[in-house]
């Protein structure tokens, strides 16, 4: 038994060495010089061997944004994939950012950007812009970038193409897109999604690359250089040399510690242990942890959350009953949602608008139309909806019959451990069947939910896709996605087919961003079909879940700031304010 | 008369072991309380009876309430229910293939068994989880039942192996040669020579199959793949703990499952030791 | 004996292609398409065309446009080359990348409590077995360890020693503020970090050994060499130590098969402790149909629980004559 004790010993520290040495092999060094040295004005930094340790002080540590190891550094490939968040909004930049708060557009990368007429856009980039290998970020890399989406297929802005004609690098900083019929609410969007690569380190890639290649040690040009990944982190270390230092500030952290949780309950833990500073995992009983002083959050009370995406119900329009607008406007009425935010969230979550936009884009809105055809919860009102439509309880067993007579059992899903969602398709069902509508709530696995969901085989079901926008049409385009096809991957999965509710979101989609009344006049028509006709019930806002700690790093965006920013590191917000955040933080001087 | 003896013998020994009566009078308890306690409360367990979240135990909720304000007692005693029919079924099946692999295998030995354990190293390796999401989308919803059999299902190759060492034993002794000798058929042989030999050593693996599938049956709930339509103590734990019962303070959610399962099994494996010794007289006199 | 064991190669060949097939097929039976559920993940601007050509620009990449038989062919085919496919998961990591990276975590964690709890666990059980005195007090303290739920045990030992006293970690491999390098601050961290997952495992498994072996040992110390040895007046220990040998007889199949599933990962301690490793991973594959990194992760399942038999069927030939008779099938 002896020897036993030996090898058990020899394992373990053989053991150790392997998983202290096995993350080093992989990981590069932190910033290697570049092999041709380009001409700086500044004086050659000597770059510092890599850190072995990060001091408190100089270090935030932030969670809620990987759920897995790292896989991708292709600013190409959707962040929500790549579980480095950051790769997008540190490394890489665009030519806007834009301010969900605010409604305003942000020059960055472009100093300015304008229409010269219907189908020309002109942009001016910022002078002594750089890459952080220090050469020259200049039109002609924008000019490339656009043009790899008109090369590929297979990259997600391909279908810009349709209606952008060609991209002219005037000189280094001037840039010149022509479009015929441009969707110009959409191009709104590219501007602050698209992120700029380096041509010099990209042409020589091959499309397998450049589409699908894990670029691993990116190169970009943003406030953060990619420093080290692990299986439960990924580190960022600040861009010293970073060109925007000047116009936007210097972010306060040197690094950035990115951390992958296995669960919320983890999370939860590692806040109250105060050792995350920013968390954006979904946490229970945050007005305890406030109540508390564990963690601070946008606003002091309820909701305690920005609002991120509108939680809408999706209604399968080709099956029975949910083909008949009466029957589907009966059950909007029928719905809880008081207790979906009172119960199922604790008041973490507000009550959706029943046009589904944002409170960020609330000015779109047309109250009117909401005065007239707006839904409020009433059993009742949804009860006498029913019997005017002809459904009414013939055999007595408490729920409605169709007018044919058929008897109504309906599923309402939401993927099995989505815990929140559980509880408020349970509400759903509930309150529904209080109005005599038989509504059963069903928890499927994620991939069979998904599989129904763009298949089309659901009865009803939730969905809350399109996110913070400057434009009410990436709502809109979602809710409507058209053609319908056999697999509605991206929207409209209750197959709602109108063509005249299409044709107003495509015109929606035309009108310039700058006529603010047009977009309204073109919000407005869609909502009063939306209402009347309502094939989908936008429920409530998900939140921005975001909790943050004062002990290490202060001055967090909060309802009293001057000008708050957003305080999240989830994929796709660095650009909407999430670096504004970075940089507006304060060390805590102990 | 000497059956009658013996049985007599056996409830003796019974009666006066310490570790079967412990196991035992757990065991009762929780039956009483699953049985009964549906009735002692009259809210279900999904409903939410105290609309303003957690509370502590009190007269009008003995366990107190869960963060959405569901009753943590009704959800308690109905899964204990739940947990005793996985512990039946799944321990039960599991048992019954095993018994059947590991008699054939042991017995008939060479090709036979060669086969059987080739089986048997297959369902070891098979991705049981992806199985479960396979049989789950196809049946749309999981019920309790769908986990007791599939957990059934795969918890079988230990007993069998088991079995299969023990009827190797067996089948050399005198009575069996004697048996084969008089020209009965295999299967007779292992049934009514072979088997009622191992009655009391077939007992002890279903209360090791029983306990093993509640635990089993609690992981499954723990990762997200448990019933979809049901409470479970396993259900219980895996929604306190997505609800951070322990670092909120409502210890009284997460507690009591994890509390009921171990006692549970502890009794299980204390009822199990003693029924060895009240089966194997040998080891009484220790 | 040598056409025994070619007997032997030759089924656990079979068993070994069999199983592989299998589990080439399970994931395949499940609803969903993976490249759908990769692509449902895209950012929601993208508009429905540029959707279905990704959706066929990827679905050619992993060959899942291919008829079926073909797809079977291919997956043999890169296997004998060592290529184990690229996981939709973690596009574009190969999975081979994948296990090198999550795998030596959870060598790193199990060995060390599977090989401890089964030594100590064994010592005790045997230690337990010596009187009924000892057998009374210290049993129940096993039943009550294994009787356990796992995940409800680590959860409590992580909020007690984790938060309400705060002296262990409860998350990572190692601390987050540190970058892996050769210093004694880092394996302390490491050994820190790597202690409240390792003594979970530990006591649960510890508590299941002791009961096998204290079974095991009463019954061999009751058995009739055992009372034999004793009328001749062999000294207690000689007869503990008989006893000892063989019972530990079962108990190295229990462990070689443990051993044997490593590769599988501890996915309930990875996600109590916030751990990294690849049970976790293999759990998200299975709920992403990623159907390269599940063949990848049960490839080595399989070989590893095919391995660990196939020593055990060796061992117990070489020790023990009776089992040999029995299977080999020679008729008494």
């Amino acid at each position: 038994m002896k020897r036993l004790t030996i090898i058990v010993s020899v394992l373990v520290a053989l053991s150790i060495m392997l998983a202290a040495c096995q993350p080093a092999a992989t990981q590069p060094p932190a910033t290697e010089p570049p092999a041709t040295e380009p001409i700086v004005t500044e004086p050659p930094v000597v770059e510092p061997a890599a850190p072995t340790e990060f001091p408190r002080g100089e270090t935030l540590y932030v969670s809620g944004a990987a759920w897995g190891p790292a896989s991708t550094w292709n600013p190409f490939q959707p962040g929500s994939l790549a579980n480095t968040t950051g790769t997008i909004g540190y490394v890489y930049e665009f030519l806007f950012s834009f301010d969900p708060l605010t409604g305003e557009f942000i020059p960055w990368l472009a100093e300015s950007g304008d229409w010269a007429d219907a189908t020309t856009y002109e942009v001016t980039l910022r002078d002594g812009l750089t890459w952080s290998d220090g050469q020259p970020l200049t039109s002609a890399d924008v000019k490339f970038t656009f043009e790899l989406g008109q090369q590929y297929a297979a990259l997600w802005f391909s279908p810009l193409w349709r209606y952008l004609t060609g991209v002219e690098a005037v000189d280094d900083t001037h840039l010149k897109f022509t479009f015929t019929d441009p969707l110009y609410q959409e191009w709104g969007n590219y501007l602050y999604n698209l992120p700029i690569v380096p041509k010099h380190l990209w042409e020589n890639r091959t499309e397998e690359e450049i589409t699908t290649g894990a670029n691993e040690k990116p190169i970009g040009s943003g406030a953060y250089l990619y420093l080290s990944n692990a299986e439960d982190r990924n580190i960022w270390e600040r861009n010293e040399n970073w060109w925007g230092i000047d116009v936007f500030g210097k972010p306060a952290p040197k690094y950035i510690v990115d951390i992958r949780f296995s669960s919320n309950n983890v999370a939860l833990g590692s806040v109250l242990k105060g050792e995350v500073d920013l968390s954006n995992n979904f946490l229970p009983g945050v007005a305890t942890l406030v109540d508390k002083g564990y963690v601070k959050t946008y606003f002091a009370g309820a909701p305690y959350m920005l609002s991120a995406n509108t939680a809408v119900l999706f209604l399968n329009n080709t099956k029975k009953p949910m083909d008949d607008p009466a029957f589907r406007r009966a059950l909007a009425f029928a719905i809880d949602v008081p207790s979906i935010v009172n119960v199922a969230y604790a008041n973490l979550v507000k009550a959706a608008s029943p046009t589904g936009l944002l409170p960020s884009l609330s000015r779109f809105d047309d109250q009117a139309v909401l005065a007239e055809l707006g839904y409020t919860f009433d059993t009742e009102k949804a009860k006498a909806m029913l019997a005017a439509a002809g459904y009414v309880d013939v055999d007595g067993d408490g729920f409605v019959e169709a007018p044919d007579g058929s008897a109504i059992a309906l599923e309402v899903t939401c993927p099995n451990g989505w815990t929140d969602w559980m509880a408020a398709i349970d509400i759903i069902a509930s309150s529904a069947q209080a109005a005599g509508i038989n509504i059963k709530s069903a928890y499927p696995d994620y991939g069979a939910w998904n599989t129904a969901l763009q298949g089309g085989t659901f009865d009803m079901t939730l969905n809350n896709w399109a996110g913070m926008s400057n434009t009410p049409w990436t709502l809109y385009n979602l809710l409507f996605r058209h053609p319908i096809q056999d697999q509605m991957q991206s929207g409209n999965f209750g197959r709602y087919d109108n063509q005249e509710m299409f044709d107003l979101v495509d015109a929606l989609a035309k009108v310039p961003v700058t006529d603010e009344e047009a977009m309204k006049a073109a919000c407005s028509a869609i909502q009063e079909l939306m209402l009347t006709d309502m094939p989908m019930i936008p429920l409530w806002y998900n939140g921005l879940w975001s909790q943050y700690s004062t002990s290490s790093w202060t001055n967090w965006p909060d309802e009293n700031a001057a000008d708050p920013t957003i305080p999240t590191t989830w994929s796709g917000y660095w650009q909407m304010g999430g670096l504004m955040t970075l940089i507006n933080l304060k060390p805590v001087t102990p | 008369m000497k059956a009658q003896t013996k049985k007599n013998e056996l409830l003796y020994f019974a009666l006066r072991n310490k570790k079967l009566q412990v196991g035992l009078t757990i065991i009762f308890l929780f039956l009483v309380l699953g049985w009964v306690g549906p009735l002692l409360t009259h809210n279900e367990p999904f409903d939410y009876v105290y609309p303003l979240g957690a509370i502590p135990p009190s007269s009008e909720y003995w366990f107190g309430t869960t963060f959405f304000g569901q009753d943590v007692f009704s959800q308690f005693v109905h899964g204990l229910r739940a947990t005793f029919l996985v512990g039946a079924i799944g321990g039960g099946i599991g048992t019954l293939i095993g018994m059947l692999v590991g008699f054939t295998a042991g017995y008939r030995g060479g090709i036979v068994d060669e086969i059987l354990n080739a089986m048997t190293n297959i369902v070891l390796v098979i991705p049981t989880l992806a199985v479960l999401l396979i049989i789950a989308a196809y049946l749309e919803v999981r019920s309790i039942l769908t986990e007791c059999i599939f957990i059934g299902l795969t918890s079988w190759p230990w007993t069998a192996r088991a079995i299969r060492a023990q009827t190797f034993s067996l089948r050399t002794r005198d009575f069996v040669d004697l048996a084969r000798m008089s020209g009965m058929r295999s299967l007779r042989i292992v049934f009514s020579e072979i088997a009622p030999n191992m009655m009391s050593y077939l007992l002890l693996v279903f209360i090791l199959q029983f306990g093993g599938a509640i635990l089993n049956a609690a992981t499954l709930d723990f990762i997200g793949l448990g019933p979809t339509n049901a409470i479970s103590l396993g259900l219980m734990m895996q929604y306190a703990v997505l609800w951070g019962a322990l670092q909120l303070g409502t210890w009284w959610w997460f507690i009591p499952p994890g509390l009921a399962i171990t006692s549970i099994v502890g009794a299980l494996y204390s009822m199990n030791v003693g029924l060895d010794e009240v089966f194997n007289p040998k080891l009484r006199e220790m | 004996m040598k056409k025994y064991f070619g007997r032997k190669v030759v089924i656990y060949l079979l068993t070994f292609f069999l199983a592989v097939t299998i589990d080439w097929m399970i994931p395949r039976f499940m609803p969903g398409d993976p490249v759908r559920n990769m692509l449902a993940r895209v950012s929601v601007n993208t508009n429905a065309s540029a959707i279905e050509m990704m959706y066929d620009y990827y679905s050619h990449l992993f060959g899942l446009d291919l008829p079926l038989w073909q797809q079977y062919i291919n997956f043999w085919k890169s296997l004998l080359h060592g290529d184990l496919g690229i996981s939709t998961y973690l596009f574009p990591t190969p999975v081979t990348k994948v296990l090198l990276r999550a795998v030596p975590y959870d060598v790193f964690l199990l060995v060390p409590s599977v090989l401890l709890s089964w030594y100590a666990g064994n010592k005790f059980g045997a230690f337990a077995a010596r009187s009924k005195w000892l057998d009374n007090t210290m049993s129940p303290l096993s039943y009550i360890l294994t009787a356990t739920p796992y995940m409800w045990l680590g959860i409590l030992l992580a909020w007690f020693f984790g938060i309400v006293l705060g002296i262990f970690p409860i998350a990572g491999a190692y601390s987050f503020s540190m970058r892996p390098h050769l210093s004694w601050a880092f394996i302390g961290s490491v050994l820190h970090h790597w202690f409240l997952p390792f003594i979970s495992i530990f006591l649960v498994e510890f508590g299941g050994q002791a009961i096998g072996m204290r079974n095991m040992i009463i019954y061999e110390l009751e058995a009739d060499y055992s009372h034999y040895l004793g009328a001749l007046g062999a000294p207690r220990k000689l007869i503990r130590d008989y006893a000892f040998r063989n019972a530990i007889l079962p108990q190295i199949t229990g462990l070689a098969l443990k051993l044997g599933v490593i590769v599988a990962g501890a996915l309930v301690t990875e996600v109590v402790f916030s751990y990294p490793g690849i049970g976790y991973l293999l759990l998200a594959a299975i709920q992403n149909q990623d159907y390269f990194l599940i063949q990848g992760c049960f490839l080595f399942i399989i070989i590893g629980v095919l391995l660990a038999n196939f020593v055990i069927d060796i061992i117990y030939i070489l020790i023990d004559p009776r089992t040999r008779r029995g299977m080999t099938g020679e008729t008494a």
